[in-house]
């Protein structure tokens, strides 16, 4: 299996592609808001977020919440609720300038000292059959550059983080390919 | 014609083969000589291990037997002193004492003895020392120190000077260390830094102080590593977490039971006592042995306890009759029905469930999420902060005291999943090292019953409230196998009331 993967999971192999365990790691050291948006009070926070400053509105249209000012208003006040279309549209918002804003601190820590240590824990073969089921390793190997894999994260460019995270992996030797596809990743920053 | 000269050459090949001095002559002599064995094996074109392997025992053949027992030789007409006049009485007593233990080996010249000082012919497990104790003379101090250092190598810069002592009045240095020794240990660290923190605040030994705590988790870190340089086992500091380690909200818990015990006697015996709260130090700091799961863990079911590993477990916990005088070992659970525990509980209750003890009937495990574990993960750590600990102790520095403190302490409540420290995400390890305190706590309180004591209280991590003397169980002090008296309170009903004697 020296490359990528064709038909993951027809064995039995379970996991996660190891880009999308990577945005799910950034998006953990990013903190924000964990209260849902369906909860009055998660919904309140994420606009207050988004419509602090004259900049975050300008970044909560930017990231597609392109509803008037009377309508964010209203909701604020809350003389309105917004619908469900809207409410996600709110989240992804949110999500998208919370990332934005967090990227360059972000990307200075991991970058700093050298890069990170990153740890790479292989999928999980327990429900492949015995005579399928390959030894992979548990990995670890240091990331010096993070600026492609933060901006594709920060921009919500899932292909983008995909191709950046392909080029840091493929440094782990010609076995590169079964790490494609991971249980988690795991890095501090 | 050309066929003889072939035989003839295969001949003279097969001719007496160089002799070769005993296995461990050879290495004295080389020792001697101050020659490593990667010296040796350069220049005779062979491997460090083979030469290590000929100083054990094997021999080497033809050319280079010949090579080696040149090389022997030379070094032996140099070294002639004692070793040529011993070389005799050596062979004579290693046939006679073969049967003898294996591990005894007779020196070909005499080295010092590590516990009187005063040459001897014989090493016991690599240290040279007198078989017959009537042969040991009284020592001075300096040369009984090595023994007692060698036990504990965690802080090379105090072990160098004693051991360094002796080396001068020996009349042929045989050298029993590394050539090159790391002089600064993890232990060493620590102390550097307390060192740096004062000299930054000119002597304020307050700011020092404040200083210092708030760098103590990445200080903690950092020790991690610097002790786990070259060890057999990684930290693997970001597994898969499963889903009963996770918290399920911000705030809230995960579903272990860390067994905290919060216990008190409900009925004193009749009278009135004198209780003593007792304090066991560091209490965390000697939690850190124990089985900690190295990797990610695995899930299984069933009710078979491996031993090698290590992690939560989903138990029925068996029924606890002795709740008059002793704590129950799962805490103070006020729930029925299966719930999850850690490896320390688990294994603090099939111990009371065995033999030896039979306090109860075994936990039935329904589902283990565990990984091959070892006691020795943190135990270097451990051993850094104990006895940068003990020196503090000893010499009343109050700084480093509190600094390895919060090490210690930051260190297992942030290692979970805290902001304060993302190095480590191990919330598996936060809870089963908590539940080794409170294991631990736990087995002195059975201690103090299995003496005669009474036990009144079992609190938390660190308290024990006992009525008795305990100074026949517990040695009192500062150290981690010690404890220190927090209070002593008078508990009970008045003699005038005898209705509790009657009941009981």
């Amino acid at each position: 299996m020296p490359e990528r993967t064709i038909d993951f999971g027809k064995f039995g192999a379970r996991g996660i592609k190891g880009s999308d365990a990577v945005a799910r790691k950034l998006d953990e050291l990013a903190d924000g808001i964990v209260t849902p948006v369906t909860v009055r009070r998660g919904l309140m926070a994420r606009l207050h977020y988004l419509t602090r400053t004259e900049h975050s509105r300008r970044a909560a249209r930017e990231a597609g919440l392109t509803v008037t000012d009377r309508t964010l208003k209203a909701w604020l006040e809350e003389k309105r609720r917004p619908s469900n279309a809207n409410l996600e549209r709110i989240d992804a918002a949110y999500r998208q300038v919370r990332r934005q804003n967090v990227a360059p601190y972000l990307l200075r820590r991991l970058n700093a000292n050298g890069g990170t240590r990153v740890e790479i824990h292989p999928l999980n073969q327990s429900q492949v059959p015995r005579q399928l089921q390959r030894l992979v390793e548990y990995r670890t190997m240091n990331v010096r550059r993070w600026d492609r894999i933060v901006e594709a994260w920060a921009s919500g460019d899932q292909q983008g983080l995909d191709d950046a995270w392909e080029d840091v992996i493929v440094d782990l030797g010609s076995q590169w390919g079964q790490y494609e596809y991971v249980t988690n990743i795991g890095f501090a920053a | 014609m050309s066929d003889f000269d072939a035989i003839d050459a295969l001949l003279a090949a097969v001719g007496p083969q160089a002799e070769l001095p005993l296995p461990e002559v050879r290495r004295e002599l080389r020792e001697q000589a101050r020659l490593s064995k990667a010296q040796v094996a350069r220049t005779l074109g062979v491997s460090p291990s083979t030469v290590g392997a000929w100083e054990s025992g094997r021999d080497p053949a033809d050319e280079i037997r010949a090579k080696y027992a040149y090389l022997l030789d030379g070094l032996a007409a140099k070294f002639t002193t004692g070793t040529s006049q011993e070389a005799a009485p050596a062979e004579d007593e290693e046939e006679a004492g073969d049967e003898a233990d294996d591990e005894v080996e007779s020196l070909a010249a005499a080295e010092p003895c590590v516990l009187c000082g005063s040459p001897a012919g014989h090493r016991v497990a690599g240290f040279a020392q007198h078989l017959d104790p009537a042969d040991c003379r009284p020592a001075t101090p300096a040369t009984a120190a090595p023994p007692d250092v060698a036990a504990r190598t965690a802080v090379p810069p105090t072990a160098a000077p004693p051991t360094a002592a002796p080396a001068v009045t020996r009349p042929a240095r045989g050298p029993a260390k590394r050539a090159f020794q790391e002089l600064s240990g993890p232990g060493e660290l620590i102390g550097r830094t307390v060192r740096a923190a004062l000299a930054e605040h000119r002597g304020d030994v307050d700011a020092a102080l404040a200083a210092l705590l708030k760098r103590a988790i990445p200080d903690a870190m950092r020790l991690l590593d610097e002790t786990r340089k070259g060890a057999r086992y990684d930290i693997v500091a970001h597994p898969w977490i499963p889903d009963i380690l996770r918290k399920q909200t911000s705030r809230g818990a995960d579903q272990i039971w860390e067994a905290r015990p919060k216990w008190t006697r409900r009925e004193l015996p009749p009278g009135r006592h004198e209780v003593t709260a007792l304090d066991i130090n560091g209490a965390y700091l000697s939690a850190l042995k124990t089985h900690l799961p190295l990797g990610q863990l695995e899930h299984t079911t069933g009710f078979a306890h491996d031993r090698r590993r290590a992690g939560v477990h989903l138990i029925t916990p068996p029924a606890w009759e002795h709740g008059a005088v002793l704590p129950n070992p799962i805490g103070n659970r006020d729930e029925p029905g299966p719930l999850w525990v850690t490896e320390p509980t688990l294994r603090l209750l099939l111990r009371l469930s065995g033999p030896k003890h039979a306090l109860c009937a075994p936990p039935e495990i329904h589902e283990s999420y565990t990984s091959g574990a070892t006691e020795n993960l943190l135990e270097k750590f451990r051993v850094a902060l104990k006895d940068a600990r003990d020196t503090a102790i000893a010499e009343d520095d109050e700084v480093t005291l509190e600094y390895v403190k919060a090490m210690y302490s930051k260190f297992v409540s942030t290692m979970g999943e805290s902001n304060y420290n993302r190095e480590l995400y191990r919330p598996d390890w936060m809870h089963i090292i908590r539940s080794q305190a409170f294991a631990n706590l736990w087995m002195k309180a059975l201690k103090a019953h299995d003496e005669g004591l009474t036990v009144v209280r079992a609190m938390g991590t660190d308290e024990l409230h006992v009525i008795g003397d305990w100074h026949r169980v517990f040695t009192e002090g500062r150290g981690v196998t010690e404890v220190k008296t927090k209070d002593t309170y008078t508990a009970g009903t008045d003699d005038t009331e005898d209705m509790p004697g009657e009941e009981a």
